[in-house]
């Protein structure tokens, strides 16, 4: 009798934790921002080789698309503002054209093309200069002859332009990309248990063991975690918040997302989070949720194909669609306003 | 019920709340620091006493301060300040980072809530 009552703790005790070299979670600095992946079930030897695979392939990444250092992608936007042709390969070709794909379908509010724009801002450095925000003739010049992606001519496997002042920066994008190709990556070598994040932003796979992958999505207004999703299967957990880059000049912020419509830092809404399966959607859709506001974000989700969106707003009102509603519980001891719309 | 059952079931009723600690109840706060600097080393730092740790970076110094079971960044020499503006980390998983300094701050300890953080 007493073992039946012992048993039930022993083997929940057994089911609930797993030895501990099944979980390995390693930590290091790339994309110019920290990266963590999570892996489950994998001995420590394939760990290590995963973690070097996964490190080494996200510094190539961040050296080919760096905006602003000397990388493949500057060495295009100087063909293309010298009105030049630049042959590129075939993995540069096919990440352009689904940024291109992207941009069209987000209506251009996710808009690679306007790099001037994000650079006249000051948001091309890691530390921006403390300086004040640009004139506003100036945004206003840029503005008349703003470039979108429809401007990125691919022609084989040549790149050209039509307006001399499209600079590609792919900092709502490059992201997403490289924790698609860190998936890919862990994949190849066996890993079917893991979470690449990379600055706040991941994709999950698998789960960890018995239960899913756990989520803390980040409170915009504090350091604390404002809701929970446990991922299903395959899932990427993008979020675009005004307050991961900004600077205030003469009391007012100024943050790194900029509308292309006005010239200006989006405005409307302080975060927005997309889970969707690959993450470089999820990073395109959450930039251009966020640009698109309280307005037009039904328009662009639907055009983005993304289904389980959150926004929310300065006054830290909720806006969900139902799917992301089925999936999200708030932690905190007041539960936000809500609002759950169809998108 | 013999005298071993009941020896048995009390044992195991005593353990009761330390099971359910463990793996029920996941608890958040951090006890543990993971501190990497520019050239990736790692420094481990418990967070049960009050102290300032300096962490030297390609722009300057950046200042931690350790107090009450918390870490957070207390001076930077970097422009932005975001890493200031992070606050206070305590509950297990959160983490700040200074990127033009390249030093960053997770805490950790006991069962962490969750996997991982988004934001």
């Amino acid at each position: 009798m007493a073992l039946v009552a012992v048993l039930p703790l022993l083997t929940l005790s057994c089911s609930e934790t797993p030895p501990p070299q099944q979980h390995h979670k390693t930590q290091f600095m790339a994309l110019g921002t920290l990266v963590t992946v999570s892996l489950w079930g994998v001995d420590e030897d394939d760990a290590a080789e995963a973690v070097r695979t996964v490190e080494d392939e996200l510094n190539r990444i961040h050296k080919t698309w760096h905006a602003w250092q000397p990388s493949t992608l500057t060495e295009i936007n100087a063909a293309l503002a010298a009105g030049k042709t630049y042959s590129a390969d075939p993995p540069t070709l096919a990440l352009l054209r689904k940024a291109q794909d992207l941009a069209h379908r987000s209506g251009q509010l996710f808009d690679p093309a306007i790099g001037k724009l994000v650079a006249l801002w000051g948001f091309q450095s890691d530390d921006r200069p403390d300086a004040p925000p640009p004139a506003r003739a100036d945004i206003e010049r840029l503005l008349a002859n703003l470039p979108d992606m429809n401007d990125l001519v691919i022609s084989g496997d040549s790149l050209s332009s039509t307006n001399r002042d499209l600079k590609l920066d792919l900092g709502g994008f490059a992201k997403g990309y490289a924790v698609d190709q860190a998936i890919e990556r862990l994949r190849a070598l066996g890993i079917d248990n893991a979470i690449v994040n990379a600055g706040g932003d991941l994709r999950a796979i698998g789960a960890h063991g018995e239960r899913p992958w756990r989520i803390g999505i980040r409170d915009p207004q504090s350091a604390g975690v404002i809701a929970t999703v446990d991922t299903q299967g395959d899932e990427s957990v993008f979020t675009s918040g005004n307050y991961e880059r900004f600077f205030t000049w003469d009391g007012v912020r100024y943050h790194h997302i900029i509308d292309p419509r006005t010239g200006y830092p989006a405005t409307g809404t302080v975060s927005a989070t997309v889970i969707h399966r690959d993450a470089s959607t999820a990073d395109a859709a959450a930039t251009a949720l966020l640009i698109a506001g309280p307005g037009k974000w039904r328009r662009v989700a639907r055009d983005m194909g993304v289904t389980q969106v959150m926004l929310i707003d300065e006054d830290m009102h909720v806006t969900m669609t139902p799917e992301m509603e089925q999936r999200v519980y708030f932690r905190t001891e007041t539960p936000p306003q809500v609002t759950v719309s169809e998108p | 019920m013999t005298r071993a059952d009941i020896i048995v079931v009390a044992f195991t009723l005593a353990l009761l709340p330390f099971l359910y600690g463990t793996f029920w109840n996941r608890q958040g706060p951090a006890d543990t620091a993971l501190i990497i600097d520019e050239s990736g080393r790692e420094f481990s730092v418990p967070l049960d006493s009050g102290q300032q740790l300096r962490i030297d970076g390609p722009l300057g110094v950046s200042v931690l301060e350790i107090a009450d079971g918390r870490i957070r960044f207390l001076d930077s020499p970097c422009r932005g300040k975001q890493c200031i503006h992070s606050g206070w980390l305590d509950e297990s998983g959160e983490f700040a980072a200074c990127l033009p300094n390249r030093v960053s701050v997770a805490v950790s300890g006991g069962e962490p809530l969750y996997d991982s953080i988004n934001f």
